[in-house]
């Protein structure tokens, strides 16, 4: 029975337990789903380094190659090369093979299309109604794909970035920097890149064996050991990667986390910097610092649904100058559409060059804010009671429904109630001046759909 | 074994025997049913090493990937071969402590086909009370899944091919080859043995001509070694004036011959030659070959003063007969000799050069070696009979028989009729929804009249 409690089959791809849930059988179907709905064509696979990421990638080809794709190996990549290699390649689609910031016995496959963003809700409603329907392509001996490896992702990738930054700039910094990289996909290249940009690099868990030292999510709470290590070198900055180099979460010189908000925050003020047209783009519930950047440079920031897809659609549709999410993706729409942990290294060290301060002196250039992230777990059925109870509780107030339920205050304060894309819970995000206001925004909420869901 | 044999009830191309299992890429044999004959091989014989191993057809390249994710996926640590000869997976099975392989080939089948044979910790096959076995385990699709931390990474091993010829070179008398300089036409069906026997013969010493030797091409011809398909190498070997011509299957258990006169006298004269080699050289042991083989290995025997064991027809019965009555060959009509001193496995490639180690000792063209063999006539007639209904038919066949001449009835593998001078045996394919019937005589024209006659019979009691 566990097997079915850790299977996810959603919009973001389907996503399950090895040993338990992602079975060679369930792969092979979704591989060839995959396949048919593409309808053939060219499709390009990576993984991040989890020792499931073989099985799976074995499986995946095999269903891949029987409804008549070819398959390119890239091997084992952070997502955003795998994005990037896709539209690098001109394939069809492409297939990361990652449960992103989820503990290694979890693996996950996430489709993209053939400009390297993942599918969006309704096309990926679309894949799994061909899955569901099991009437996959198959096609004869002599009209089965072949597959072939690639093995220039990765610099090419590199090179794209340090090509987009001011490597001079951050040469002369020279800054000392402390990478985490969880054992993930993204330890030799972000290492590879801090030092090709002239920074002193020491780097922690970056033997890319998919065997994490922590709980791959970069959050404060799970960076301790990175904090350690940047005041025991005496470090600039620390970088603290989830598994498969897509979010990231910033240390300053004090060793202290300062969360993963941050890391859009900064990013997005060197774009904005940038002498070209459009606005910033992000999620309903990212921080509020992102529109502080967007006054000090006089754009405009612009809120899509939560998830990579939702924000990169928004970006491509609105002509962005730079986007991202508050978890701590960024995109650089110069380089790719895609979360990408690279750009948003090299953005940030840029940017400390440029400025010359410390990364905690940036930081303090932002008004005082705390964000809060709470969860209730919800039956799937009750989601829609929650979110209806909510909008009546702030009747009267400015609300955002793009979304669930977003609550804007005068006083700049905000809370956003949504139902998971992947799991069965509420997601309950507040943010204001201090940690207490914005623990009594999420607390209200919470409150409320207790209420609902009985 | 009726309840393991048959096409599935929707009537479509899918065999799951004790052979293996077999199916048309594209509509039976998909990539669900791959994976989990792989999860119940892995479940059945692991953990432990697994050897894999295809031939060249262009769906191995599914194939092979959704074997290896279904085996790892029950903790099992795979190593690919890739493209060699089966007999090669089956010694590389044998040499180490793997506790199995999967050979991904369809045989002679053309390449449409592809199918999964199983072997076990000796490089035999799975005989039929262990592919009953792992029927079960597929059936119930309880199958092992081993947690996340315990999935070995596959692994790949280049020289298990290599190693295979080395293993030959040690049996045959390599410097008297060398020093006889034939010259040898080879058409490896662009099968597996195509990187491997051109090779190995110009190590021999032989001039070699070789044709269909791209593993990349597809089959030039149906890749079975009879002579319908060596009117090619007849041409070749006339037109190099070659002393001998050899033909592989696609991969590498059978092998067909063509004399220097561009005569092919048949698959069933490789047993025969390999037979005279083997026993002449005064290697220990009976024969074994299967009920369906030529009566001429039995004079063969006589001569050497060996006996004959007749096992049921297929690899396995022949490789584990081989082994438990410590033969000194074993072997089948088909062409696909079993050499003990080398491995338990039809070996075309083993056969090919103890046949040309024959030629050069007894330093005689093949055309008269294949003369000395005693004559017989075998024909072979196949009747079409849906696969449920085959082992009725031969029951109902089996209650009315009268055969006046016959001294002897061997009911091991459908209905064998022995005489002195003739034979008729009468069973169903384990390959494809037939009935076959094999004559042989001394003259050809009971030899046809026998196989029309329980041909007939076979037709009426449908």
């Amino acid at each position: 029975m566990t097997g079915i409690q850790t299977l996810k089959i959603g919009v973001s791809g389907v996503r399950g337990i090895v040993g338990q849930s992602l079975t060679p059988q369930l792969i092979v179907g979704f591989a060839e789903a995959f396949g048919t709905y593409l309808g053939g064509g060219v499709v390009v696979i990576g993984r991040d380094p989890r020792p499931s990421g073989e099985m799976v990638a074995n499986a995946l080809v095999g269903g891949l190659l029987s409804t008549g794709c070819s398959v390119i190996d890239i091997g084992v990549c952070p997502t955003p090369t795998l994005q990037h290699a896709v539209v690098d390649l001109g394939a069809d689609g492409g297939v990361a093979i990652t449960a992103s910031h989820h503990p290694s016995e979890w693996n996950a496959l996430k489709f993209c299309r053939e400009d390297g963003v993942f599918l969006n809700a309704y096309q990926a409603e679309e894949l799994l109604n061909v899955y569901h329907q099991g009437a996959f392509a198959q096609r004869p001996y002599d009209a089965l794909g072949r597959v072939g490896a690639d093995e220039g992702a990765i610099n090419r990738h590199l090179s794209r970035v340090l090509e987009a930054t001011d490597q001079a700039a951050i040469a002369r910094l020279a800054p000392k920097v402390v990478i985490d990289s969880v054992n993930g996909a993204g330890a030799d290249c972000a290492e590879g890149l801090l030092q090709k940009m002239g920074c002193e690099v020491i780097a922690i868990n970056d033997v890319p064996n998919g065997r994490f030292p922590r709980d791959p999510e970069p959050i404060p709470a799970n960076l301790g050991q990175l904090c350690d290590a940047v005041r025991e070198h005496g470090a600039d900055i620390g970088f603290g990667q989830d598994a498969d180099g897509d979010r990231l979460s910033v240390v300053s010189e004090e060793g202290i986390a300062i969360g993963e908000e941050y890391t859009l925050a900064f990013a997005a003020e060197v774009m904005a910097e940038r002498d070209c047209p459009g606005p910033l783009v992000t999620n309903l519930s990212t921080s509020r610092m992102i529109d502080e950047v967007a006054a000090r440079h006089g754009r405009e920031v612009l809120r899509a649904k939560v998830g990579e897809v939702n924000v990169v659609e928004t970006m491509i549709a609105e002509g962005a100058v730079g986007g991202g999410e508050g978890n701590g993706g960024v995109i650089d729409p110069t380089l790719r559409f895609c979360r990408d942990n690279l750009a948003a290294m090299a953005l940030i060290l840029q940017g400390m060059a440029w400025r010359g301060c410390t990364i905690s002196e940036w930081a303090g250039s932002f008004a005082p804010s705390a964000i809060m992230k709470e969860k209730l777990e919800c039956p799937a059925g009750r989601t829609q009671r929650a979110i209806l109870a909510l909008i009546r509780h702030y009747e009267g107030q400015r609300l955002d429904l793009t979304e669930g339920v977003k609550v804007l205050s005068e006083d700049g304060s905000w809370m956003h109630a949504r139902p998971s894309n992947t799991e069965p819970i509420l997601r309950v995000i507040a943010e204001a001046d201090d940690c207490e206001s914005a623990r009594r925004l999420c607390d209200e909420a919470l409150a409320v759909a207790r209420q609902a869901i009985g | 074994m009726n309840a393991l044999s048959g096409y599935n009830t929707s009537g479509k191309p899918l065999k799951i025997t004790i052979a293996g299992v077999r199916g048309i890429v594209g509509e039976t044999l998909t990539p669900e049913l791959l994976v989990n004959f792989s999860q119940a091989f892995g479940t059945y014989a692991g953990p432990g090493r697994v050897l894999v191993s295809r031939d060249t057809r262009v769906s191995g390249r599914m194939v092979e990937p959704c074997v290896c994710s279904g085996l790892t996926a029950t903790g099992c640590e795979v190593v690919r071969l890739g493209v060699v000869p089966t007999p090669a997976l089956q010694l590389a099975v044998r040499q180490s402590d793997a506790i199995g392989g999967v050979a991904i080939t369809a045989g002679h089948n053309d390449a449409r086909w592809n199918a999964l044979k199983f072997c076990r910790e000796d490089g035999i096959y799975l005989n039929d009370k262990q592919a009953e076995e792992l029927l079960n385990v597929y059936h119930q699709k309880e199958f092992t899944k081993a947690a996340w931390d315990k999935l070995p990474p596959v692994g790949s091993d280049e020289f298990a091919g290599d190693c295979h010829l080395e293993a030959i070179k040690q049996q045959i008398d390599v410097d008297a080859i060398r020093a006889a300089g034939l010259k040898v036409a080879i058409d490896c069906a662009n099968g597996a043995c195509s990187k491997f026997t051109p090779r190995f013969l110009a190590d021999l010493g032989c001039e070699v001509v070789a044709i269909n030797d791209d593993p990349d091409l597809p089959f030039p011809h149906e890749p079975l070694p009879t002579p319908p398909n060596l009117s090619q190498l007849r041409a070749l070997v006339a037109a190099a004036k070659a002393d001998v011509g050899f033909a592989h299957d696609a991969d590498g258990d059978r092998l067909g011959i063509v004399t220097e006169t561009g005569e092919a006298p048949g698959e069933e004269y490789t047993l025969c030659l390999a037979a005279e080699m083997v026993l002449g050289r005064g290697d220990p042991g009976p024969v074994v070959t299967n009920l369906s083989t030529t009566m001429a290995i039995d004079d063969i025997a006589r001569k050497y003063g060996r006996k004959v064991i007749r096992a049921g027809v297929g690899q396995v019965f022949i490789a584990e007969s081989a082994l438990n009555y410590e033969a000194a060959i074993a072997g089948e009509g088909s062409g696909g000799i079993v050499f003990p001193r080398i491995n338990y496995a039809h070996d075309s490639i083993a056969a090919l050069a103890h046949i040309l180690n024959l030629v050069v000792e007894r330093r005689q063209p093949l055309s008269t070696l294949v003369a000395e063999v005693p004559k017989y006539t075998i024909v072979k007639r196949e009747i079409v009979c849906p696969p449920q209904r085959a082992y009725t038919v031969l029951e109902e066949l089996r209650r009315g028989l009268e055969a006046p001449w016959a001294e002897a009835v061997d009911l091991d593998d459908g209905i064998k009729l022995i005489g002195s001078d003739r034979w008729v045996h009468i069973r169903v394919s384990m390959t494809e929804p037939r009935i076959r019937v094999i004559a042989e005589a001394s003259a050809e024209g009971l030899a046809m009249d026998l196989a029309d006659d329980y041909a007939r019979l076979v037709e009426r009691s449908m």
